[in-house]
């Protein structure tokens, strides 16, 4: 964190450390280069051994705040939750349609389509404008049911696989998945292979990547948080 | 206070939605992780500086108009496919202009595509402007 960056060391309590650096109080912090650190070495982690992803930007006063009042206050449950974590890591699998083939295979599934497009392509702009907001309507929705059936699909796919999984938000207009998973490690390359295996099926439509090992983000959560 | 390892948000299912987690996307890690009584004394100073665009996709007419301006697009690029007797159609009708808007867009989407940013929007609108005149 900061600029020059404050070195990351290591507070011990038991079977659990901390990892953390010193913030300067002069300066903001929360810029996008803090977040990128804290996601790069919560990944980092995350490749070798389990950690649990605190809040971005969570400061305690002290070093001693840091082993009493987090570590070792919190030291069963730590310890309990990165024992289920041991061997995992996350993983997210985004999509995002071809624009023109995802439009192309809406608009040939409506009936509604082609008459809005003729009366959007006859009439002139501002008569059309509320045919044109209904055509766009008409996609927009029709991309959305598309997202779900692939969504579907995906989750259903890597639930074979037997691992925990979080749908999340679509992020654009045009996502076709937006999937979280907690995987073994040592499993991945089934992930990748079932990923690939829709990857080729949906190739020219979908493009797909597969992000990880990742800190469990999506999996860790305070009870009584959400 | 317990500590479970579960998707945030409580559900595994698709139809459960919570938001996202990765580090190319920073509005998915933000509001991200554990969160521990002992700091919200201090905690949590100063994340409003990183201003996240919160892509959260929320349908508006906005929305709407920019996917019938796609199929717009769409059309049009079809059309150059039908090859030169229609464009010279085209030309007489007084087309030509929008239709190399069309291409030229398109190629604009390409490389906003490879850039994967999803910042596409005003352009789009602007041109859109444009295009009534």
């Amino acid at each position: 964190m900061g600029d020059p960056p404050g070195q990351v060391s290591i507070v011990r309590v038991g079977d659990i450390a901390a990892l953390v650096s010193e913030v300067a109080t002069d300066r903001p912090l929360g810029e996008p280069a803090d977040l990128d650190a804290h996601a790069n070495i919560l990944d980092t982690t995350a490749a070798e051994m389990p950690v649990l992803p605190m809040r971005f930007g969570a400061v305690v006063e002290s070093r001693d705040a840091v082993a009493e009042e987090l570590l070792r206050e919190h030291h069963d449950e730590f310890t309990a939750a990165l024992r289920e974590l041991n061997g995992k890591a996350e993983y997210v699998v985004k999509g995002r349609y071809r624009q023109d083939v995802i439009l192309r295979e809406v608009l040939a599934e409506s009936d509604d389509a082609a008459q809005l497009r003729e009366a959007v392509a006859t009439k002139p702009d501002e008569a059309a404008r509320n045919d044109r907001i209904a055509l766009g309507e008409l996609v927009y929705n029709g991309i959305a049911a598309k997202r779900a059936a692939d969504t579907e699909r995906m989750v259903s796919e890597l639930e074979s696989l037997g691992v925990k999984i979080a749908a999340l938000d679509p992020t654009h207009d045009e996502d076709a998945v937006h999937v979280a998973c907690l995987a073994n490690r040592s499993a991945q390359s089934e992930l990748e292979n079932t990923v690939g295996r829709l990857a080729d099926e949906w190739d020219g439509r979908v493009s797909l990547r597969l992000l990880g090992p990742l800190a469990p983000y999506e999996f860790v959560v305070t009870a009584g948080q959400e | 206070m317990t500590t479970a390892v579960q998707p945030a948000g409580g559900g595994g299912a698709a139809g459960h939605p919570s938001s996202s987690g990765l580090a190319a996307d920073p509005d998915t890690i933000l509001d991200k992780g554990l969160v521990i009584d002992a700091y919200v004394r201090v905690s949590l100073v100063g994340i409003e500086l990183l201003t996240i665009d919160a892509r959260v996709v929320v349908a508006s007419v906005d929305t709407y108009l920019r996917f019938a301006e796609a199929v717009n697009r769409l059309e049009l690029s079809d059309t150059e496919k039908q090859g030169l007797p229609d464009l010279i159609e085209d030309v007489q009708s007084g087309g030509a202009k929008s239709k190399t808007k069309g291409a030229l867009e398109a190629a604009g989407d390409k490389v906003r595509d490879v850039l994967g940013d999803g910042q596409e929007r005003q352009p789009a609108d602007d041109r859109r402007e444009d295009d009534r005149r």
